[in-house]
């Protein structure tokens, strides 16, 4: 019962903490986050500016709009320099979260504005760790990306919407003043208003999206939009992973259940003749239900007890667990621990399982044909109804254990494919470190191309680096994916084809022979490459074999698909490189291919610097810091970790999960071997003298074994395979979203089909082989 | 010439339950010849039950020979007995012992599923002569729970006598019954002598016992008294 209420409860409140809990201030659960999507497809795409006025313009079921977007900073103090995610926001925000300043005021409309006043707003523990609490910081500034803002209200504790926000500013952007096809990207905020669903909402935008589409085809194609909760936003394409999830514990739960109540329910029918003994001497119904009753409330009661100590416990160490998995602070509502939820859940949760495996037997017991149980003269054999009753027993442990196998095979399954997957790069001995150049001081590509290349000269000048690579992105992370065409070839609504999808990677030119991409055709960059009017692209192989399968991609000619640009940029391919995985290890994102320009033609402002190191990481990252403050005092690097490090974390969600599910699969098989095991022994125990008579009539031991175990076979089978089709739905839905090859599948399907089949016959034979050893005689006397 | 059919010599039999040794039989030796009509007598706890286990291969001796048919059954395997008590022995109890599961057919027919020789038309044909012979033909496809006691164990003498065993062996088979009924179920096993069955009965109801060929007495694991009825009418007439 321990297990089953703890686990349960613990997945429950875990989902809910992330995904479906109210955020912490009033009307939070109508606060809804506006996102776009392509093709169908959902994913905490920001929308188009301008398509989020004309939802604001146009939506029924919304109200109170405001638009934000997320961008690193970098805050130069007398301390150094360091690097926030910071909330570009509309002066509105505070008011949609119905949060006031605890110190000063937020921005007004005025202050958000093109040309205003730089103003800032910051967090609590902002203002605590950097101001030391001072109430005079209302008359301070903060050097943000090399201008001075001034601050002008602090945010009270806790408060870090959107997700982990310290740090405010004006959104600042005129919609007049930007064309459609080169607007800003953000996202949208609104509250639902009363009487609309989210499907409704989500109806109305479909119908202004479209009529979108049609109007401006060339920035609004297969653009979509939809509404979403704020934690809900999270789930994205997870969605079958979490329902999963849910199935899984409740199974667990009801895998518990099952084996209380038999044991329960064993008892009252060892004690059906005592029953009906004190029926026919007098005793009320109520009072025989509840003495059957006592005894499930007190199991059920200890059990539940000791699985929300457990539970508690589990919920306490994920905080920290959790918090590994992100570069940066997660999000404001991530309160792992027991709060209203939980514990009405697990109060409802022991309630059920004493309804469950108590009352309901106690009340059938209690209302039997006592007369026949006290004329009955036949002996040994198990009583139709009692005999049924354990074969429904054994033949839903048997379902659950097989279906919760299963799912829980494929998902261990594909984490572990997922973290061992080749992104492309050797990732051995080298740190990684990003850094933020500011628009101010770094507004020209030559100042980008230049920063990068004074870097990396002063860093493999240094001691203990053996190699230095720079990119926007470096393989294993994530990067954009742009929609990309192909030289020849139409797209567009008249023949219904749809732009193809590449990760965009600025890389410096022996970046990638240094991280070990190996080379397939053509060469690497060079320093032929540099320069803003070369136009050289390496495409990934992946890249080549989709484009281009019957012939050589060298020298074929691509261009980005850049809406907000005129002019058309085609690309010459000089080299194809092994694929690369860019961010997720799922299904369809490990298998976008890249295309790499050389960083001197297209540099960033965001740059990630891996160094190889021959000494220590240690010593790498000092280096790092002493090169950056001899370029320039005002940056600082940030996320310094190892490679191996850098992609766990991208994985460790994942592998999280699948730990739990790996947990979740032993409970089921612990449950169900010892819950299988006890219904058989039970039964066969409430047979021994029928073993008797067959015996004494003739069967051998080999017969009566055979006997048990073709009943334990049927079993096997009326449960087993209504669980292999649960299990192998659910496991296919996630193998699908993982890219799990189908051959694994049924390597998983058959391998836990042996052990649950194992399981049932070892349940089956070791009570049969221990009620042979008593002589016939003993059987048949036995009471 | 009368044929041994049961011969035991200085059986015993202990159980070890606890560590302390229960002598349930000491030194038993008699013979039972075919068609012998055999009751067996004592008071609870004499070990009677004990000696018609032993006899029907339910149990093992602690030490003596027994000898069935002329063959040493005392250490055969588990699987030859279990074959002898099939082919050579058929079991009435106290208690019924039906399955409760099967119907009164399905009862019947259990001892012959056991068997590899018989075919399903013959195994048919073998039940439904028991079913006739004990008169419970028109009660084949009823279950145990919807007949009464007298019937039941009328169903199990048929499951008793389905398969033409050497030896019927009777544990108190009127002990659970009323009068007209244990009446009945006797005088069934009467007609069963009559036409040549082997019968050894336990029981404590001296009108039962009277019904039988021969007594044995039994008190504390020993036989104390081994006489023809006849003889024993006598005896008692002398003694009156």
């Amino acid at each position: 019962m321990a297990t089953g209420i703890g686990l349960s409860v613990y997945m429950f409140s875990f989902f809910n903490t992330i995904l479906y809990k109210d955020l912490p201030f009033k009307d939070g659960a109508s606060l809804m986050v506006v996102n776009a999507s392509y093709q169908g497809q959902k994913g905490e795409r920001k929308i188009n500016l301008h398509d989020y006025l004309e939802i604001r313009e146009n939506v029924q079921g919304l109200s109170e709009f405001g638009a934000y977007e997320t961008r690193n900073i970098i805050v130069s103090s007398r301390d150094g320099a360091r690097r926030y995610t910071a909330v570009f926001a509309e002066a509105n925000i505070f008011q949609l979260t119905r949060t006031e300043a605890v110190l000063g005021r937020t921005y007004t409309a005025a202050e958000d504005s093109v040309g205003a006043e730089p103003v800032v707003v910051i967090g609590f523990d902002l203002w605590q760790s950097q101001f030391a609490g001072d109430e005079n910081v209302l008359k301070q500034t903060l050097r943000i990306n090399g201008d001075s803002h001034r601050i002008i209200g602090v945010m009270p504790q806790g408060y870090l919407f959107p997700h982990s926000a310290q740090i405010w500013l004006p959104l600042a952007v005129d919609a007049t003043k930007l064309p459609r096809s080169n607007s800003v990207d953000i996202r949208g905020l609104a509250h639902l208003n009363e009487g609309f669903s989210e499907d409704d909402v989500n109806a109305e935008l479909s119908v202004i999206m479209s009529r979108l589409a049609q109007r401006y085809p060339e920035t609004n194609s297969d653009i979509g939009a939809y509404i979403t909760t704020i934690p809900g936003a999270g789930a994205g394409d997870g969605q079958p992973v979490i329902y999963t999830m849910h199935i899984v514990a409740v199974l667990i739960l009801i895998l518990a259940s099952i084996n209380v109540g038999n044991l329960l329910l064993s008892r009252a029918l060892e004690r059906g003749k005592e029953t009906a003994i004190r029926v026919a001497l007098g005793a009320p119904r109520s009072r025989l239900i509840s003495q059957m009753l006592w005894e499930s409330i007190i199991i059920c009661t200890l059990g539940g007890l000791i699985g929300f100590l457990v539970m508690a416990w589990g919920l306490e160490i994920t905080q920290p667990i959790v918090a590994t998995f992100f570069a940066d602070p997660l999000a404001f509502w991530w309160d792992f621990g027991i709060d209203a939820y939980t514990i009405k859940l697990f109060i409802a949760m022991v309630l059920v399982t004493i309804l469950v495996t108590g009352f309901v037997p106690a009340w059938r017991n209690s209302g039997g044909d006592f007369n026949a149980v006290l004329r009955d003269g036949t002996r040994g054999a198990l009583g139709k109804k009692a005999g049924r009753l354990n074969k429904i027993l054994v033949v839903s442990e048997i379902f659950i254990s097989m279906t919760v196998l299963i799912a829980s095979a494929v998902m261990v399954l594909s984490a572990y494919e997922q973290s061992h997957k080749d992104m492309g790069a050797e990732t051995d001995n080298t740190l990684l470190a990003n850094v933020l150049l500011t628009e101010k001081d770094y507004s020209s590509h030559k100042d980008m191309v230049q920063f990068a290349k004074t870097l990396q000269a002063s860093l493999e000048n240094s001691v203990g680096i053996d190699k230095v690579m720079i990119a926007s992105a470096l393989p294993g992370h994530y990067s954009v994916k742009p929609n990309i065409a192909i030289q020849g070839r139409e797209y567009g609504k008249s023949n219904n084809a749809s732009y193809p999808r590449a990760n965009y990677i600025s890389i410096m030119p022996a970046a990638l022979a240094d991280l070990g991409v190996e080379l397939r055709q053509g060469r690497y960059f060079n320093n032929g490459d540099d320069g803003l009017n070369k136009n050289t692209v390496l495409v990934t192989e992946s890249f080549a074999e989709q484009h281009f399968p019957e012939e050589s991609a060298l020298g074929k000619q691509i261009r980005v698909v850049d809406s907000k640009s005129t002019r058309l940029q085609w690309l010459t391919i000089v080299g194809v490189v092994e694929h690369t995985i860019q961010g997720n290890r799922d299904g369809d994102a490990a298998s976008i291919p890249s295309i790499f320009r050389p960083f001197t033609q297209l540099p960033t402002q965001q740059l990630t610097i891996a160094m190889a190191y021959t000494s220590n990481a240690n010593l790498a990252a000092k280096s790092l810091r002493k090169a950056l403050q001899g370029i320039d005092s005002e940056l600082a690097s940030y996320r310094i970790e190892s490679y191996q490090a850098s992609n766990e974390r991208i994985t460790a969600p994942v592998t999280f999960i699948s730990n739990l599910t790996a947990l979740f699969a032993l409970a089921a098989v612990v449950l169900a071997a010892s819950g299988i095991y006890g219904v058989m022994s039970n039964t066969i125990n409430q047979r021994i003298q029928e073993i008797g008579i067959k015996r004494a009539l003739g069967a051998t031991e080999r017969r009566i074994t055979l006997e048990f175990l073709w009943a334990g076979v049927k079993l096997l089978l009326w449960g087993g395979l209504p669980g292999v089709l649960a299990g192998g739905f659910m496991g296919f839905a996630m193998a699908q979203m993982f890219g799990t090859d189908n051959s694994a599948l049924i390597l998983i399907f058959i391998s836990m089909v042996v052990i649950v089949a194992s399981t049932v016959m070892f349940a089956t034979f070791l009570p049969t082989r221990r009620t042979l050893q008593l002589e016939p005689s003993q059987a048949l006397h036995y009471e | 010439m009368t044929k041994t059919l049961i011969k035991l010599e200085n059986i015993k039999k202990v159980f070890l339950t606890d560590e302390v040794e229960t002598h349930a039989l000491s030194n038993i030796t008699l013979t039972i010849n075919k068609g012998e009509y055999v009751s067996i007598s004592g008071p609870s706890g004499c070990g009677k039950s004990t000696l018609l286990s032993l006899l029907g291969l339910l149990d093992t001796s602690s030490e003596g020979l027994y000898q069935l048919a002329e063959h040493n059954v005392s250490n055969i395997s588990k699987k030859e007995r279990a074959r002898i008590r099939n082919m050579e022995i058929g079991f009435i109890f106290q208690s019924f012992n039906l399955i409760s599961d099967l119907d009164v057919e399905e009862n019947i027919e259990l001892p012959l599923t056991y068997r590899n020789d018989l075919s399903k038309t013959q195994r048919k044909q073998m039940v439904s002569d028991a079913l006739d012979k004990v008169n419970m033909s028109h009660r084949a496809k009823h279950f145990p729970s919807q007949l009464s006691g007298g019937q039941q164990q009328r169903i199990a003498v048929a499951r008793a006598i389905v398969g033409n065993p050497s030896i019927i062996l009777a544990d108190e088979p009127t002990g659970n019954l009323d009068s007209k009924n244990a009446e009945a179920v006797m005088q069934l096993l009467d007609v069963l002598h009559s036409e040549g069955a082997t019968i050894c009965m336990v029981t404590h109801d001296p009108r039962s016992a009277k019904r039988a060929d021969r007594n044995i007495d039994i008190l504390d694991g020993q036989v104390v008294a081994d006489q023809h009825t006849s003889q024993k009418n006598t005896n008692d007439i002398a003694a009156a």
